[in-house]
Parts: C-alpha cells; sequence; structure tokens
C-alpha cells in the first residue's frame, strides 16, 4: 500500500518541487495540495493522508496553527513543519502544537525523504539544531529541577489563534466571521477577548505581536534585507 | 526554438519546482541553476542561457544586482524575475534594473511558461497576482 502524502504550501512552484521530489520515491504518493493551512485541514480531515507536510508561513491559517488544529483531531496524526527559520520560539511552537518532523526549506531537498522516511517507521525528525535545543532543555531540567523555558505566551484558544492571523492580515470582523462561518458578533467577541488577554488597545499592537510570534509573516524587500540572509522562498 | 534557460534561486526546492514547471515545454532546456546572485552572474558570463530565470531574495547578492550585471555582461540574455514579492514597487525596480519579465512565485504555474516564451522573444512580460498586466 502507497504512503499518502498531503503537502501544503502556499506558493505553487514550491509545490511543483515537493511534488518531485517526493513521488520521485517509488511507494509514494502525492494524496492532495493545499495552498494554505485551512485547505490542508479540511483535505486531511477528508483524505486521512499518512503523512502532512505543511509550511509554517501561510495566508488564512499559518501552519503552526494548522499542525495543533490536526493533532487536536487526530494525535497520531504525522506532521512535518517546513520552515525558513529555525528560531528557537518556532521550534518550540512547532514541538508544541505536536509536529514530528521540522525541516528548514532552505534543505527541504536534503531532508525531506529523510523525515518522511522517519516518520513512516514512527520516528521522529529534527534538524541538528532542533535535536539540541531539546536536549538542552532535557538537561537543564535535569540540572536544575525546572525548565529555562521563557514564560509562556498568555493562554489563547485555537479560534482565537486563528482570530489573531486573520485580523493581523488586515481582515475586518466581517470577514473573519465569514471565514470561519461564525457571526460578526462572535468574531468581535472573539477579537475583544484577544485584546484584553493581550493587553492590547490597537490592531496595531495585534500586528505587532502577530510578526514577532511568527503567526504572520512579513516580506522584506531584497535591497533591505541582510546579504547573509536566504529568502522565505 | 530551442531556448537555453539559466534557473537562479537559493532554494533547491523552488528550483526543483522551475525545473518540473519549465520540463513541460520540450524546446526549452535548462542548462543550469545557480543559488545566489554571484553564481548567476558567473554562469550568465559563462553560459550564455537565453533566458535567465532569476528570484530577487537572495543571499551574498539580490537578484536586482545581479540582473544590473548580467544585463552589463551579458546583454543577450534577458531576464524574467521570479519572486515572491507582488508588490508594484519592486516591480518597477526590477524593470528599471534591466528585468523583461516579472513573475510572483505564487502564480509561476499560471504565468511561468507564458513569461518564458514572452522574454525569449525579447517581448515584455508583467504579471502581479490578481492585477495582472501581461503584455501581448
Amino acid at each position: 500500500m502507497k504512503l499518502r502524502i498531503l503537502i501544503a504550501d502556499d506558493h505553487e512552484v514550491v509545490r511543483r518541487g515537493l511534488c518531485a521530489l517526493l513521488q520521485a520515491r517509488e511507494g509514494w504518493e502525492i494524496c492532495a495540495e493545499a495552498k494554505d493551512g485551512r485547505e490542508a485541514v479540511e483535505k486531511a480531515a477528508q483524505l486521512k493522508p499518512d503523512v502532512v507536510i505543511l509550511d509554517v508561513g501561510m495566508p488564512n491559517l499559518n501552519g503552526l496553527a494548522a499542525t495543533r488544529q490536526l493533532t487536536q483531531h487526530d494525535p497520531h496524526c504525522k506532521v512535518i513543519v517546513l520552515t525558513i527559520t529555525d528560531s528557537d520560539q518556532v521550534i518550540r511552537e512547532a514541538l508544541d502544537a505536536g509536529a514530528r518532523g521540522f525541516v528548514l526549506k532552505s534543505d527541504a531537498a536534503r531532508d525531506l525523504v529523510s523525515a518522511v522516511e522517519a516518520l513512516q517507521r514512527n520516528r521522529m525528525f529534527f534538524t541538528p539544531r532542533v535535536n539540541d535545543m531539546v536536549l538542552a532543555g532535557f538537561l537543564d531540567r535535569g540540572h536544575n529541577g525546572s525548565s529555562s523555558e521563557p514564560p509562556r505566551l498568555p493562554k489563547l484558544t485555537t479560534r482565537e489563534r486563528e482570530v489573531i492571523q486573520l485580523l493581523a492580515e488586515g481582515k475586518s470582523s466581517k470577514e473573519v466571521a465569514c471565514l470561519l462561518n461564525l457571526s460578526t458578533k462572535t468574531a468581535e467577541t472573539h477579537r475583544s477577548n484577544i485584546m484584553r488577554k493581550l493587553g492590547f488597545h490597537s490592531i496595531r499592537d495585534l500586528v505587532v505581536y502577530a510578526v514577532k510570534n511568527n503567526i504572520i509573516q512579513v516580506q522584506v524587500p531584497a535591497p533591505f534585507q541582510n546579504p547573509t540572509e536566504g529568502s522565505a522562498a | 526554438m530551442t531556448v537555453r534557460i539559466l534557473v537562479v534561486d537559493d532554494h533547491p526546492v523552488v528550483r526543483h519546482g522551475l525545473r518540473t514547471l519549465l520540463g513541460a515545454h520540450p524546446e526549452w532546456e535548462i542548462i543550469d541553476e545557480a543559488a545566489d546572485g554571484f553564481e548567476a552572474v558567473d554562469k550568465a558570463d559563462r553560459l550564455k542561457p537565453d533566458v535567465v530565470v532569476l528570484d530577487i531574495t537572495m543571499p551574498k547578492m539580490s537578484g536586482l544586482e545581479a540582473c544590473r550585471l548580467i544585463r552589463k555582461s551579458t546583454p543577450e540574455a534577458e531576464i524574467l524575475m521570479v519572486t515572491q514579492h507582488d508588490s508594484p514597487h519592486m516591480m518597477r525596480e526590477a524593470m528599471e534594473a534591466g528585468a523583461r519579465g516579472y513573475v510572483v512565485k505564487s502564480n509561476a504555474s499560471r504565468d511561468l511558461l507564458a513569461a518564458v516564451e514572452a522574454v525569449s522573444q525579447h517581448m515584455p512580460f508583467t504579471a502581479l497576482n490578481q492585477r495582472s498586466a501581461e503584455s501581448d
């Protein structure tokens, strides 16, 4: 029986590259593609893929929020997160959301097949930096008897995380309500609860929070980008 | 008509995707790949491609700078920017740097073949997301 893989990335050209890479492997097939996290969650519910590969930076519902929804719905769901950065925060969020694999986009051509193979064997796959971070956290707990993790972010519900992304992407409460199949009043209640929990007074605060916490990603024009950094593909 | 193409992007998986899309055209040949602006300028100079498919945001040297240098060193090569930047401002900068075409990555499957076809015949092709302004 073939291993069925769902791929989600908002860039068609990346999906084509991932498909070509994975379909070359005998016994693997791409059962579906999605262009954002919401579509990925819907298609995963319908098609029950063996492995889901999710880009982190996607519109409407980012890959980390989609991972959280997939693993909440099915704790055995095998998700590989594809990311342009392995910052501590993205790693922590991905692990917390239940991802079993973590691959840098820049290394996808080298690591993705190994990652899928690992998950196929019910193992996990992480970049060396993730492994170091997990080990350091484990050792730190062992020595100090407590975790050295930074203070946790205010507890937000899955729905509130979705609403934050949509508001930070510039959508109105009415548009949020429409996208999430809610009444406008409910969307506005979510918005008020989020602002209260986070202690914010303006949408500007919310956008800054969303960028800082990788809920949305912003494009940095090339001339202003650090020349040592890669692109977001 | 055979079109010799140099593909430039810092992410191997994107180069893989571009190869797959361009491979749909039987007469086009991917002559090589480059992972940054420096490599692109060097390979364009040595290999003399007909078309350079060039990302903008890359390490070491951006696609805009590479575009300017390729226009000087290899003026016969036409440059098609394929970028994540869905922005009229960035498109203007690219065209001012000497690009003949501009395609947004999220629309690559829709626009890439038509864009390479156009620029290989020295015709402009620009298309942003939603609002497209294609040349004929």
